[in-house]
């Protein structure tokens, strides 16, 4: 296009210099505003249905915040490593890069098995979400956070192999700035999830 | 052997799938799939069809299929509609019996919403709008093509309920409990939202593509306040999919769940409450009115500036307006649920939200108006489409404006009232609009212009058939008549209106045959354009050839005014845009064909097929292939074609668009 | 209208107030992302101290945690995600604007609909 454009082009990330990759980097954002209204409509279920215990337990006995707050240090420390990570990718580390990635996915797996094994407990005692309104919301505000955290890890070692297979070029790097955006967004929504859920249901 | 087989039958065809209607649909679609099958195997063309239309990526070709897709909708649509008013047409007819009325009514509405009104307005937004802001594709193809695919699919999914397993029959809004899997234990309501589920993601993707195309993919020059009004419009109906679709997401997700996985969201017992779905839907619901009838806002503007020859009245305000609309139709979803009681501060509010949509509405109308006023009108069957929905339209709204008025609502919640006013707003805006808008782009989608004559044919019956329809049905809900009454006795009064709407459903229905007829007369016999320009048009899509290469533009044109190709035209620059010299012609990477997306809404179809039938073998082997689809569109690196300069130059040469 | 002289600017140029386009420039060290994380971390400790040790009554302490979680998602959302860069106008931030707008509206909203708390129940 006109000269300004390229003119512009100096100085600019790796994943934002091709164009088309810096338009899929827009629409990967707007995505992340669907996610947003999606954790948004779950929330306003678990919030509506916060007293609707029929005859299940109530919010103070079933949280236990141990876990919890480990499952959030977990995530916020991951989302500081994959923070690394890009920070890595654009001064062209391509090792401290990929190690950086690793340990976000190792952090990302960790998280995944504390929930799951927190379910399986919650399941065995009886609590399910057959039992009330209250935790069919809870596990499905939840679990769908849990589900995109596991769906990243599987993204995650995908884009560890193209890395491996095609080195950083325009294309890898794009796919690994929407990975990191997709994670940091998944930390901001546990943080929610942690204040309202865990934290607000030790106040009722 | 003979256990499982038995199982399967009785699984597959219950009772309910083996009664008349459903037996006469079995025939057709049998007999259909043969014709088509014989036809492309006789011909050899499956080879053809995969390559050059199931694989395709190019949004003119995504265009079409959409268009297909939403007629055939339309007859399924109308069809159903047909048989509700045959069975209302006089006191006690049992042509149908009650629960084929339920399902019908039930099919009638979601077809219409989703499977027909949304694909035609995906079909004009992919046919129009990259030629229309001067790209070359949709921001992401594959997506786009990924979006097809899951809608396709998912309405599949939908319509096969008909004659496997069972329709749903709990009405388009899908309410529990009557979804409650104790009251409603069959696999229609399964096929309603795991279909919805399914097409709702291909619309969602489909939205995040056109408004980045729109936001980052413009032609140089072309700013946002250059933009064509259709655009502005594509570009606000896609973020209101982006806001209003993902509550409809989890709205049928946990109805889902509550369903297939036994989770007590909206079941009458363990603290569920119903009216939390009813909530979250309208969420969705209402934005979705105006997903539908913005675009058609936005054909209007375009229609109406070229015939009358004159630029859109007050540019500004009607952007503003359509802002406007978009956020404020956020705020009034409790007014399709006043009567739940949530008490008169949320009514009043939401009452007084609702009125104030009329305003920039008004806005528009007058724009439309004035933009008429002193014009040289030329009355072609797209302007008289306009003509007839100003009037149509400012019915529908007044009357939403008095439903809006909580104690009115009181009164008719729910009656036909309600039925005329909604019909009044989605086919005097929606329908007329997309109509407006095939007539006049359908020249630009596929070469040649639809007849006029018969296309005033079709409209007057249309006009005429909507207005004998629904008149009527005001004045049943004001007589009390509610909706979704299969029958009623002869001493209520209501037989003679009820007569005259079910004449007028015919004469729609005449008028639908009337525009089939159309279409398939001027495909062989239609005026050619051969100059890429039939109207005397405004906006950039006239400056390329009827239909446009598959690149579009083979050199992209530069903006400097709103009406751009007009305003080409007036500075005498037509021909220079139009044709390109053959050093200005440089190689171009197009996206390549892929077979991924048509696998991908496989995947999504057989997994839904299992989950709808508890086969879970099946269902983890839909989200197997869907995985494996994802994991091949992930690293496949070879998405694009190069296309040498030659071919370009060849091409243009042949369209006589190539300086010597 | 502007003249046809006027040079054409490509939608990646066209100038939005609110939303110009900024590359971070973190060279040396990630100065920046450490003292992210050490904040959330902060952030983190003091809403979970505050509720432990029960240090006001539940509605203002309710509304102290969502303070410090949206103070926290505004660092994730500033230091981490790189809010602002983008070619052309940054759209992601007219996008998750109106998204919070209408997350906040919908789940608010939702409550004060669904929980009658306006009158008749």
């Amino acid at each position: 296009m006109s000269l300004p454009l390229e003119r512009e082009l100096e100085g600019m990330p790796l994943e934002f210099a091709n164009h088309e990759e810096s338009i899929k980097i827009t629409g990967f954002w707007m995505f992340l505003v669907t996610d947003v209204l999606i954790f948004a409509s779950l929330f306003a279920l678990y919030a509506v249905y916060q007293g609707g215990m029929g005859g299940g337990p109530d919010p103070a006995e079933f949280f236990h915040l141990g876990p919890a707050l480990f499952e959030t240090l977990l995530l916020l420390t991951s989302s500081f490593t994959v923070g690394l990570s890009i920070w890595a990718m654009r001064r062209g580390q391509t090792r401290a890069m990929t190690a950086w990635l690793l340990v976000t996915l190792l952090l990302g797996a960790a998280f995944v098995v504390t929930e799951v094994s927190e379910f399986v407990a919650d399941v065995a005692q009886g609590y399910t979400w057959h039992q009330s309104a209250f935790l069919s919301s809870f596990f499905a505000l939840v679990g769908t956070h849990g589900a995109h955290v596991t769906f990243g890890i599987l993204m995650a070692l995908a884009l560890l192999v193209q890395l491996s297979q095609r080195g950083l070029n325009a294309i890898t790097a794009r796919k690994l700035f929407t990975f990191s955006l997709y994670w940091h967004f998944l930390d901001v929504v546990w943080i929610f999830i942690f204040t309202v859920v865990y934290l607000g249901g030790k106040l009722t | 052997m003979q256990a499982a087989l038995s199982y399967l039958l009785h699984t597959l065809f219950p009772p309910t799938v083996l009664r008349p209607t459903e037996l006469g649909a079995d025939v057709l679609i049998l007999a259909t799939g043969v014709i088509i099958v014989t036809v492309l195997t006789r011909q050899k063309k499956w080879g053809w069809l995969w390559r050059e239309w199931l694989t395709t990526v190019d949004h003119k070709k995504i265009g079409v299929m959409y268009l297909i897709a939403a007629i055939a909708m339309l007859f399924r649509g109308g069809v159903d509609a047909l048989m509700m008013r045959t069975n209302l047409a006089l006191p006690s007819v049992h042509f149908i019996n009650a629960e084929e009325y339920n399902e019908v009514f039930t099919t009638h509405g979601t077809i219409m919403i989703f499977f027909m009104a949304m694909p035609l307005i995906f079909a004009l937004f992919n046919a129009i709008i990259p030629l229309m802001i001067g790209a070359r594709d949709v921001a992401f193809p594959r997506l786009n093509a990924v979006s097809f695919w899951l809608f396709a699919f998912g309405a599949l999914l939908f319509n096969i309920s008909f004659v496997v397993g069972g329709s749903p029959n709990a009405g388009w809004t899908a309410y529990p409990p009557l979804t409650e899997l104790a009251f409603n234990p069959g696999p229609g309501e399964d096929y309603y939202f795991m279909s919805l589920f399914i097409s709702g993601i291909g619309t969602t993707i489909t939205g995040i593509n056109f408004l980045v195309t729109i936001l980052r993919m413009r032609a140089p020059g072309m700013t946002l306040w250059r933009m064509p009004l259709f655009a502005w419009t594509a570009l606000c109906t896609s973020a209101l999919i982006l806001f209003a679709f993902p509550p409809l997401t989890v709205a049928l997700g946990t109805s889902l769940l509550d369903r297939l996985f036994g989770a007590s969201f909206y079941t009458l017992g363990h603290g569920g409450m119903p009216m939390m779905y009813v909530n979250l839907f309208w969420l969705f619901g209402h934005p979705e009115v105006y997903i539908v009838v913005l675009p058609a806002f936005g054909i209007f503007s375009e229609v109406v500036a070229t015939y009358a020859r004159k630029p859109l009245f007050g540019y500004s305000a009607m952007v503003l307006s359509v802002i406007a609309i978009m956020v404020l139709s956020y705020g009034t979803w409790v007014h399709h649920f006043f009567t739940m009681g949530a008490g008169p501060g949320v009514n009043v509010f939401f009452g007084l939200s609702t009125m104030l949509i009329a305003i920039p509405t008004g806005v528009k109308i007058f724009n439309w108006i004035f933009t008429m006023w002193g014009g040289r009108i030329r009355l072609t069957v797209a302007m008289l489409y306009q003509l007839a929905f100003i009037p149509t339209f400012v019915v529908g709204g007044a009357t939403g404006v008095l439903l809006a008025t909580v104690p009115v609502d009181y009164q008719l919640h729910n009656t036909y009232f309600l039925v005329a006013h909604f019909h009044n707003t989605l086919i005097g805006g929606t329908v007329f609009g997309l109509l407006s808008g095939l007539y006049y782009w359908w020249p630009k989608m596929f070469g040649y212009k639809l007849d006029e004559r018969q296309g005033q044919w079709a409209f007057w019956l249309f006009f005429l058939g909507f207005w004998i329809t629904f008149g009527p049905q005001y004045l049943l809900g004001l007589q009390g008549m509610t909706r979704r009454l299969w029958t009623y006795p002869f001493g209520f009064g209501w037989h003679e209106l009820n007569f005259i709407s079910t004449v007028g459903a015919y004469i729609m229905g005449a008028g639908f045959l009337v525009l089939v007829y159309n279409v398939l007369w001027s495909m062989q016999h239609g005026e050619r354009d051969l100059t890429g320009d039939p109207w005397d048009g405004r906006t950039l899509e006239w400056s390329l050839p009827s239909p446009a290469p598959e690149y579009n533009f083979a050199r992209i044109p530069v903006v400097t005014a709103r009406d751009a190709w007009w305003a080409m035209k007036a500075e005498g620059r037509a021909n220079q845009v139009k044709r390109v010299r053959p050093e200005e012609v440089a190689a171009l990477e197009l996206p390549r064909n892929t077979g991924m997306p048509f696998f991908l809404g496989l995947g999504f179809f057989i997994m839904g097929f299992g989950l709808v039938f508890r086969w879970w073998w099946i269902g983890i082997a839909g989200i197997v292939v869907v995985l494996a689809s994802m994991l091949w569109f992930g690293f496949d690196y070879d998405d694009k074609k190069h296309v040498h300069p030659d071919v370009i130059r060849r091409t243009e040469a042949a369209l006589g668009r190539l300086e010597a | 209208m502007s003249h046809p002289t006027e040079p054409a600017l490509h939608p990646d140029q066209e100038p939005v107030r609110y939303l110009h386009a900024h590359f971070e420039d973190d060279r040396r060290f990630p100065w920046g992302k450490l003292w992210g994380y050490v904040g959330s971390l902060a952030l983190t400790f003091a809403a979970f101290g505050a509720v432990a040790q029960h240090l006001w009554p539940p509605t203002a302490l309710m509304t102290l945690i969502l303070g410090l979680a949206v103070a926290q998602a505004g660092l994730q959302l500033g230091v981490f995600m790189h809010l602002r860069e983008s070619r052309g106008p940054s759209w992601q931030i007219a996008g998750l604007a109106l998204a919070l707008f209408i997350a906040v509206g919908l789940v608010g909203m939702s409550i004060w609909v669904m929980l009658f708390k306006s009158g008749v129940s």
